[in-house]
């Protein structure tokens, strides 16, 4: 499988590089608005995503590599919502296997939280960063050569004699 | 080589959040246990607190021997049911119109005069009894003043914790799966104490229509629990063995009920 050369830190302008920033940071952003409703973040990601994803391969990247890294995390948060509604409305237990699964979701939200903060440092900078699983994954998707790729690539040409 | 990479990445991210969930569900991060009180230990509290409660509380021993006799009778009637228990069971009879039951680490049972006027035979306060002898068995008590307490405050045996005590051990507080628990352990009693289980759920559903009487405010199988239907729903499922054949208990309640202070009179 090919893939496209990186561009270098020089080769990216200033204002790809705040786009890509912007991937991580608008998390944040959304962050307040989706703790009752963690879909919310969700929706916003992926709008965010497909707002950026003209703007070049390294906003792409990035842009990606957060809402991929979101998916799971949000999915964990729900499940949390879901949890604890459902033992208060049922009145049944926390047990240990739920307190297990809060630990698990908190660990995941502060990881997450890090390496948003590491991705978009690094992406003002220029810089690629890859998170474990979800770096490779959105390489491998926005990186890879596919066919087609080049084809249109328009060029003028003077008028057939 | 870039799909095994990623692949390999995903298994990694998920024993670790795995391994979180896991090890967090199996070990709880609860550090006292009330293992680290010994049954010993639990007794000797147990006297300690009886007589706190009793010098510091408004309840005061009933004397009358036929009250006591019959509730004694019932404890051990239970007891002979009970196999391999380490506590000794003490019964002890308050005079309080609140209908109440409540018990003390070591085994101590504590019924009031309210809960005896308010129940309709004999059977039916051994129910209440045996549900309150599965607290014992299982611990619930001891745990209970763990959690609330602390291993350091709860042994110290320190004078100005027994207020603390008093008001924890007569108050309401077991969680849901303990009341379900102590449900079963007295089903379980009661059966091979050859008396009905299903007594238990008449008495529960006497409780459930009776629930504005302010009297039941302080009864702990009541006031944790508002979803009364489910736990006489869960008894009822409770099957007796085809064997088992009911043994009547020889008490005269109406004359037992007779000996109550103050010349109150059952309803």
């Amino acid at each position: 499988m090919e893939y496209h050369p990186l561009p270098q830190p020089d080769e990216i302008p200033v204002r790809e590089r705040e786009d890509a920033m912007g991937a991580y940071f608008m998390m944040f952003a959304t962050a307040a608005l989706g703790l009752p409703l963690p879909i919310i973040n969700m929706i916003a990601a992926i709008i965010y995503y497909f707002v950026n994803k003209s703007k070049g391969r390294f906003v792409q990247f990035h842009t990606l590599q957060s809402l991929y890294s979101q998916i799971p995390v949000t999915l964990l948060n729900i499940g949390l919502v879901v949890w604890v509604i459902t033992n208060l409305v049922k009145e049944y237990d926390f047990t240990e296997v739920f307190w297990g699964y809060l630990v698990m979701t908190a660990v995941a939200n502060l990881i997450y939280l890090i390496f948003s903060v590491v991705g978009a440092v690094k992406a003002r900078k220029g810089l690629f960063y890859y998170f474990l699983f979800f770096g490779k994954l959105s390489y491998a998707q926005v990186y890879r050569v596919r066919v087609g790729d080049g084809e249109q690539q328009r060029e003028n040409k003077p008028p057939k004699m | 080589m870039m799909r095994t990479s990623i692949i390999r990445d995903l298994v990694i991210l998920l024993v670790i959040f795995g391994f979180i969930w896991g090890i967090i569900s199996l070990f709880p991060v609860f550090p006292e246990k009330v293992e680290l009180v010994s049954i010993e230990r639990e007794q000797e509290l147990g006297e300690t607190y009886l007589e706190a409660i009793l010098k510091n509380s408004d309840f005061e021993e009933v004397t009358s021997e036929e009250m006591t006799n019959a509730v004694e009778a019932i404890g051990l009637r239970l007891e002979n049911a009970l196999e391999g228990s380490e506590y000794d069971y003490r019964y002890l009879v308050v005079d309080d119109k609140m209908i109440n039951a409540f018990t003390l680490p070591g085994g101590t049972i504590i019924v009031t005069t309210g809960l005896i006027e308010f129940c309709g035979s004999p059977e039916e306060l051994a129910g209440v009894m045996a549900h309150e002898m599965g607290h014992v068995e299982m611990r619930h008590v001891v745990s209970r003043l763990v959690k609330e307490l602390g291993i350091a405050i709860l042994t110290s045996g320190d004078q100005f914790v027994m207020g603390e005590v008093t008001r924890i051990i007569t108050s309401t507080g077991f969680d849901r799966k303990q009341e379900q628990s102590a449900d079963l352990f007295a089903c379980e009693l009661l059966e091979d104490a050859g008396i009905e289980p299903r007594t238990l759920a008449t008495f529960f559903r006497k409780l459930r229509d009776d629930q504005d009487n302010e009297l039941l405010e302080k009864f702990e199988i009541v006031s944790t629990h508002p979803n009364f239907t489910h736990r006489i729903r869960e008894v009822l499922e409770y099957v007796p063995d085809e064997n088992f054949e009911e043994i009547p208990m020889e008490i005269e309640w109406e004359e037992v009920k007779g000996q109550l202070p103050e010349g109150r009179v059952s309803k």
